[in-house]
């Protein structure tokens, strides 16, 4: 029986997390449908004072500053940002926010943007996580996802940010178009002679609107199968996992005490701000997300409207299933005391007689009152969610 | 008083009956240029959209003859197909005389033969038409031929025409009048009139057709059913001209409709003689024939709140359709829904594709059945049409089966194949009649059960199209039937179980257990599909389970789009019916019933 529903989330609290959308790249590459510009620079001033005017905008009134425990530039691709830019980006964020000394603060780079300078300033300024678009360390592989760099470059990169900062993050692309398993345990032998303290790792989707869709529409373009791609997966997993990686999020990867707080947070179901073209924010149990479109986003601010076009309240209810999905995809699964206890509700009330299903077909598994996804269950993991919907 | 002909249009299925009754009606002027259009008298959506006739139609036309005279033509059109024969059967009693229709380029196919013989059990006058002569592939000679050695008629009084361009029309217009007999009968004797067709009206309620042979009929009249037994009074008589248009009586050789009070054409029974109450004739008129369901399905509403509808839909549907039968079912998987009996499997379609579309209720349909009778070991007999009350195997002592006499007009080259094709289907004769040169007639005896499934697709496709099938029922035969069920993830689904003879369980079982591994989206885990007798496994497939499906990247932003990526799957979801822990979707019940590989 279902007593005393709070009616709305618990999560009113203040969002102590701060995401901000850079749109700009070089190039778009073929497989990338994120919301971002190419080779459009001239822009960056312009979009500058955009993130000004957004962020100025946020809780007027309240005493400012506010403290924060993460920050997050992602884009698009950060480091392209000059020195100058970023150092007035960060400014833009310190003026507002206050970080907390514990803060986690990660900047998405291109292996190629990395110059001794640029890191020296970012450190300066309190980053203190680099998250790398590595995706490869084959050359062919790279020409094939059409990015600038090739191994030295990633490795120089590296050598260049440990001098200042420890946390690196790496991200590879699984089942690029003519992947092997050998080439797949290649880029796995090079990430861990780099030994980074995080990995991502992504299995290639081919998206609509992209270049990749084009060409494999007409035939151009050859997927991995998905018995290959289910074996590359694993094949990352059990070789991360074996060699002291804890494999925490369906495709997050780290060393003891390395996870990425600012992702955490989000599984979690904690609020948090965005700023920047497509970014979305959770306030006040209110999920909003700007135009995707970087032009629209900065018409939209500069003529003093909210660059915020679709918003949708999440209740009570909808709120502990959002924590129960995303909650899952956390490897470690979910405390379902406690998870009753921040909520509302129970597991089991949600998912009905699916729960039992899933646990008899060991698609989940309830262990010391943690229910989590078995390896069978990761893999399949999408079909299971509209249940607890 | 007007001269009348009473007549109807007989054929193989699309040889052109409701064309060539268009353009009757068009030169005849009984409808206006604005009006017309394309097999007027099919009236159903469903008639318009398959362009099949599956109900007869009636109209009275006026026609000023090339004598001088005027005519009343009484027409009716009538199907084709052979579910619905006994409408032609009760047609054909209305009548003197009957246009008979031959394709120019198909000939003489197996409904012409089997139309013309009722004609001729009915004492009807015939007149060939040959349609469809503006095909390049007409053969006009070919079809005078096959008329005088398959059918047996005067091939020189065949009328050749072109329903679709208009050509011939006034001929036969002329042969009707001059080559057709007029109704006789005796209007100051009792009465005797025959309802030979019925439908309902929402604003009038059932309207009967009738054909006066003897006596005559008059508003007031308190009219009694000889064979239903019941008595109903007389509101309003008239012709039937597009509209209704009431006359003062209907008398002896005439035909039009009654509006009685009747509420629902169950109410009644179509070919039932009625007679004034209060001097009523002796007999009825002979040759009354009961329409008989031969293949019963259950059906159930995809979703189990629909079931009150399906009530309310069925019960609309039976108004207006005295053949269809229907009686309260339940499954263990799908909750309430209802036994049907129907005429055969076109009767089936039609009756599940109007409740979908005119109703809006998706339907999960069970594999048709016919009637067995069993003779159980306590030395009872039972009826079963549905494989949910099959006895224990242990208790039958001996079953039977309902046969056919199936006649199937081919090219002489397609002959093996098609004595091949009745083997396979259980026939135990066949006997073969040249009917004219290169043309057979190949008579078997083969078990009703055997050409529900897919005999006919099979006959058209080794035929290459020129094979024509026709069948009535005989009697009932020993039988050696078993029940298959079919389990899905182990568990039985009840809807999808099936009677069927041993020889033919093992085949049938695989091609149910494929046809669901198609049609059943893959799953989290694998899916056995089992075909069983008793305990035994028959026939057995697999699903594998899908090996990936999982979003990797996962932040955010990502979490709204998501969401509504998840809440699509959802709603796609309830397209599916669940079993145990596997969704079938509704397709697959239907895809099982069909035979034919795509
Ligand atoms: N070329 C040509 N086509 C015709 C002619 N008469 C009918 N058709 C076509 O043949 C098809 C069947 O015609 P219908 O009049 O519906 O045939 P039917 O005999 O009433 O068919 P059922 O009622 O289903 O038995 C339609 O596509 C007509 O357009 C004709 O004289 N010439
Ligand atoms: S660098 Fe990253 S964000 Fe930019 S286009 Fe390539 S994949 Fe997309
Ligand atoms: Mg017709």
């Amino acid at each position: 029986m279902i007593i005393n529903h709070p009616h709305w989330s618990s999560d009113l609290t203040i969002p102590r997390s701060v995401y901000v959308h850079v749109p700009f790249c070089r190039h778009r590459c073929g497989y990338c449908n994120f919301t971002l510009v190419a080779n459009r620079d001239e822009w960056v001033e312009g979009y500058l004072n955009a993130i000004e005017k957004e962020i100025s905008a946020v809780n007027v009134g309240m005493p400012a500053p506010q403290e924060v425990d993460t920050v997050f530039l992602g884009g698009g691709t950060p480091s392209h940002l000059s020195a100058d830019q970023l150092e007035r980006l960060i400014y833009i964020l310190t003026n507002k926010f206050l970080f907390a000394s514990e803060i986690e603060f990660s900047i998405e780079a291109n292996p190629n943007d990395i110059t001794a300078e640029k890191v020296e300033l970012l450190s300066s300024l309190g980053v203190n996580r680099f998250s790398l678009g590595v995706q490869s360390f084959n050359s062919k592989k790279l020409q094939t996802l059409e990015r600038d760099h090739d191994a030295q470059v990633v490795r120089d990169a590296i050598d260049t940010i440990r001098k200042r900062v420890a946390d690196i993050s790496i991200d590879l692309i699984i089942g690029s178009p003519g992947e092997t398993l050998e080439s797949w345990q290649n880029d796995l032998d090079d990430v861990l002679s780099i030994n980074p303290t995080h990995i991502s790792t992504y299995s290639l989707t081919i998206e609509k609107g992209t270049q990749f869709w084009n060409r494999w529409n007409r035939g151009d373009l050859n997927e991995v199968s998905e018995d290959s791609a289910a074996d590359y997966y694993e094949t990352g997993i059990d070789f991360l996992t074996n060699n002291g990686f804890d494999h925490y999020e369906v495709s997050n990867f780290s060393r003891y005490g390395f996870r990425c707080r600012h992702n955490e947070n989000y599984w979690l179901g904690k609020s948090y701000y965005g700023f920047g073209p497509g970014a979305a924010s959770y306030i006040d149990g209110m999920r909003g997300m700007n135009h995707r479109s970087t032009s629209r986003y900065l018409q939209l601010v500069q003529s003093g409207q909210s660059p915020t076009v679709e918003s949708e309240l999440v209740d009570a209810e909808a709120s502990a299933r959002e924590k129960l999905i995303f909650g899952l995809r956390r490897i470690q699964g979910i405390d379902v005391n406690a998870y009753r206890e921040e909520t509302g509700y129970t597991v089991f009330e949600l998912a009905e007689k699916d729960m039992n299903r899933l646990l008899v077909q060991k698609l989940l598994e309830l262990e010391d009152q943690t229910l989590r996804l078995t390896r069978s269950g990761l893999l399949v993991s999408d079909s299971i969610w509209p249940l607890f919907l | 008083m007007k001269q009348i002909r009473n007549f109807c249009i007989i054929a193989h299925i699309d040889h052109g009956k409701s064309t060539l009754a268009d353009r009757l009606i068009q030169v005849c002027g009984g409808v206006s240029l604005r009006d017309l259009h394309d097999q007027m008298l099919d009236s159903m959506d469903i008639e318009r959209e398959r362009g099949i006739t599956i109900k007869s139609n009636t109209i009275s036309l006026d026609y000023k003859a090339k004598n001088g005279n005027d005519y009343l033509l009484n027409l009716i059109d009538t199907p084709g197909h052979v579910d619905f024969s006994h409408e032609v059967r009760r047609s054909l009693m209305a009548c003197e005389g009957a246009l008979i229709i031959v394709d120019a380029s198909q000939g003489v196919e197996a409904q012409t033969v089997a139309n013309l013989y009722l004609a001729l059990e009915h004492d009807l006058e015939l007149l060939p038409v040959i349609n469809k002569i503006d095909l390049p592939s007409a053969d006009v000679e070919r079809a005078r031929e096959a008329i005088d050695a398959e059918l047996g008629l005067d091939p020189l009084e065949a009328i050749p025409v072109s329903a679709k361009a208009g050509i011939g029309i006034e001929e036969v217009l002329e042969g009707i009048v001059e080559r057709l007999p007029s109704p006789t009968g005796d209007p100051d004797a009792p009465l005797k009139a025959l309802i030979f067709d019925a439908h309902f009206d929402k604003y009038r309620g059932v309207i009967l057709q009738c054909r006066v042979m003897e006596g005559t009929l008059r508003p007031k009249d308190t009219i009694h059913f000889m064979h239903a037994n019941r008595d109903f009074t007389v509101d309003e008589l008239g012709y039937n001209q597009f509209k209704l248009v009431p006359k003062t009586q209907l008398q002896a050789g005439e035909v039009g409709y009654i509006v009685a009070g009747v509420k629902s054409v169950q109410d009644i029974e179509i070919g039932d003689t009625i007679t004034l109450l209060d001097r009523p004739a002796d007999e009825p008129i002979p040759g009354y024939q009961e329409a008989k369901q031969v293949v019963f399905s259950s059906i159930y509403p995809m979703s189990t709140d629909q079931y009150v509808d399906l009530t309310k839909a069925l019960d609309k549907l039976a108004i207006n359709d005295a053949a269809l039968t229907y009686e309260k079912d339940s499954s263990a998987a799908l909750g309430f829904g209802f036994r049907c009996g129907f005429l055969g499997l076109l009767h089936l379609d039609v009756v599940q594709e109007r409740i979908q579309r005119e109703f809006d209720i998706g339907l999960v349909i069970s594999a048709p059945s016919v009637k067995y009778i069993l003779e159980l070991t306590d030395g009872s007999t039972v009826e079963v049409d549905n494989p949910s009350y099959w006895p224990e195997p242990m208790t039958i002592q001996s079953a039977s089966e309902p046969y056919i006499k199936a006649s199937i007009l081919t090219p002489e080259s397609y002959v093996g194949p098609v004595m091949e094709l009745c083997r396979e289907h259980r026939s135990e004769s066949q006997t073969m009649n040249y009917l004219s040169a290169g043309r057979i007639e190949v008579i078997s005896e083969m078990p009703l059960g055997e050409v529900l499934f897919d005999f006919y697709g099979k006959l058209k496709m080794i035929t290459r199209g020129y094979g024509s099938f026709d069948y009535e029922p005989i009697e009932y035969r020993k039988t050696d039937v078993v029940k298959v069920d079919i389990l899905v993830n182990k568990e039985p689904v009840d809807t999808l179980s099936y009677l069927v003879h041993r020889e033919k369980a093992r085949t049938r079982a695989l091609h149910y257990c494929e046809r669901l591994a198609k049609e059943i989206p893959r799953h989290q885990f694998k899916i056995p599909i089992q075909g069983v007798i008793g305990g035994n496994v028959i026939a057995r497939t697999t699903i594998a389970p899908f090996r990936k499906d999982v979003t990797e990247k996962l932040y955010g932003g990502d979490v709204t789009r998501k969401k509504k990526l998840l809440e699509k799957q959802k709603k796609g979801k309830a397209k599916m019916k669940q079993f145990g822990s596997v969704n079938i979707p509704q397709k697959a019940f239907v895809s099982v019933l069909r035979a034919d590989n795509d």
